[in-house]
């Protein structure tokens, strides 16, 4: 174990025992890749209750999204008793005082996994397809909860006009965080502002990274937990859908979405789930906006990598190979000559 | 010295994947090396065109510029300046600033074309799309 991870842990194991009030063993610590909006870790610890093994999440020094950590960890425990399946939420520290930064602790879901690349080998085409039956359906149903009754509302804010909103967000980022000129992502910002769909009168807890690699599953494709919840708002619910379809989640595979079913299934698997119908002039734009939001993302990785204190490589890979897909993305879907030769024709 | 720095970084990029990677002592440290394995990659397929294809963008925004009325929506005298520009040098530095120039003056001349001239919009979309493909990478599912 590198010291610098075995100090942490053993710094953590001090914390819990001071907020347990007993005796707290570390066992084991190891750095999860993958997380680029938090540093995320394994801890396996032991007290007089028995073992525990933990998720402890730690604010990174510069982040791939801004995000708020407490509207994240209340949305973990706001989500957690419904059916959509989430860690269970237990501790939220503020104070950097005890690990330098902030923190939140989750009970780990053992025995899971969340890429998929093994799944595109042959004989593996029906675990692919029930993880993306139980994907799509579970993002219909976290579409069809009543935010009110989850309780969200009470630390999220109910856009009037959530298209107009998220454009204008993510329009900020691109604009603030550019560190070269972005003509693609100005085209489709203009073509977004244009085409401007009217308030579907739908607002639900939108999820806003809900794609293939935020979840969980085990080894019969069931989803056992969804994560990452810091883009989570409320907002229209086709949002979520169009994010989950993007073709640069299963890139460079075109035929299956999320690299898991055809475009068309998961859409008629989400409104089986959701009760609702998917109005497809309003979905076109909501899919070119989740391949701007994207580029605003990778644009914005960008500039962190650039000027942030981390030099993670996961930054540099997003700022750049992802942007340059994303690009290519937006140009296919904007193009009117385009050729879709990496998305899915709009309808 | 590598005398053939895109190969050096691709032969660099494959011995970090495939012989440092696997003898990493953390899933973490593995996987991050993955990742700047392929950034060599990245890097070696630009090093060798990122002068080029950042001229050929600056030549070709040069053609588009040089066809718009003077009403277009784009500062004239920028337009001027740009069409009359070299690169300071061939250093990347040097031909990246003007290629931002460049980019810089196509946002404002596409917004203007969008509204006035369907055309120039769509010989726009036809720099774009060759834009976009001549600065893409190539490199292995993760």
């Amino acid at each position: 174990m590198h010291p610098a991870l075995r100090t942490l842990g053993e710094r953590f194991a001090r914390y819990l025992a001071s907020r347990w009030n007993e005796p707290v063993e570390l066992e084991a610590i190891e750095q999860i890749p993958g997380g680029a909006s938090r540093e995320t870790y394994r801890v396996r610890v032991r007290s007089a209750e028995g073992p525990s093994s933990l998720i402890l999440r730690r604010d990174p020094k510069t982040s791939l999204i801004d995000t708020e950590r407490a509207l994240e960890y209340r949305t973990y425990a706001a989500v957690h008793p419904t059916s959509i399946p989430v860690p269970e939420a237990l501790i939220l520290e503020e104070d950097p005082a005890h690990l330098d930064r902030p923190f939140s602790v989750m009970r780990e879901i053992p025995d899971c996994e969340t890429s998929v690349a093994g799944l595109a080998e042959p004989g593996r085409s029906a675990l692919r397809e029930t993880l993306g039956r139980n994907k799509w359906t579970l993002l219909g149903q976290l579409a069809a909860l009543d935010p009110e009754a989850l309780g969200v509302t009470e630390f999220m804010k109910a856009p009037e006009h959530p298209a107009a909103r998220e454009l204008a967000y993510w329009s900020s980022v691109v604009r603030e965080d550019s560190v070269h000129p972005q003509p693609i992502a100005e085209a489709a910002i203009r073509w977004l502002e244009r085409h401007l769909p009217p308030p579907s009168g739908r607002v639900c807890l939108v999820h806003g990274d809900f794609r293939t690699g935020n979840f969980l599953y085990d080894a019969d494709g069931e989803i056992r937990g969804v994560l990452d919840w810091e883009m989570a708002h409320l907002g229209d619910p086709l949002e979520d859908l169009a994010w989950s379809l993007d073709p640069l989640w299963a890139w460079p595979e075109r035929t299956l979405a999320g690299g898991l079913l055809p475009r068309e299934d998961a859409i008629r698997i989400w409104e089986q789930a959701s009760g609702f119908t998917v109005d497809r002039r309003a979905f076109r734009w909501w899919q070119v906006f989740a391949s701007l939001k994207g580029l605003a993302i990778w644009i914005s990785s960008t500039e962190d990598f650039l000027n942030g204190e981390t030099k993670e490589p996961i930054l540099a890979m997003a700022g750049w190979v992802m942007t340059d897909r994303q690009n290519r993305i937006l140009v296919d879907r904007l193009n009117p000559e385009g050729d879709h030769r990496y998305t899915e024709p709009l309808v | 010295m590598i005398p053939r720095p895109p190969q050096g970084l691709a032969d660099l990029a494959v011995k970090l994947a495939t012989a440092v990677a696997p003898e990493t002592c953390s899933r973490f440290a593995e996987a991050s090396t993955g990742m700047i394995s392929m950034l060599l990659l990245a890097l070696a397929q630009d090093m060798e065109r990122a002068v080029a294809v950042r001229m050929e963008d600056i030549d070709e925004l040069k053609v588009l510029f040089g066809d718009v009325p003077a009403e277009a929506g784009v500062d004239s005298q920028a337009r001027t300046a740009f069409l009359d520009a070299r690169p300071a040098s061939l250093r990347l530095s040097d031909v990246e600033a003007l290629h931002a120039e460049g980019l810089a003056l196509l946002i404002d001349l596409h917004r203007w074309a969008e509204q006035a001239d369907a055309g120039l919009d769509e010989r726009i979309w036809a720099f774009l799309v060759r834009h976009s493909e001549r600065h893409r990478l190539d490199l292995p599912a993760l």
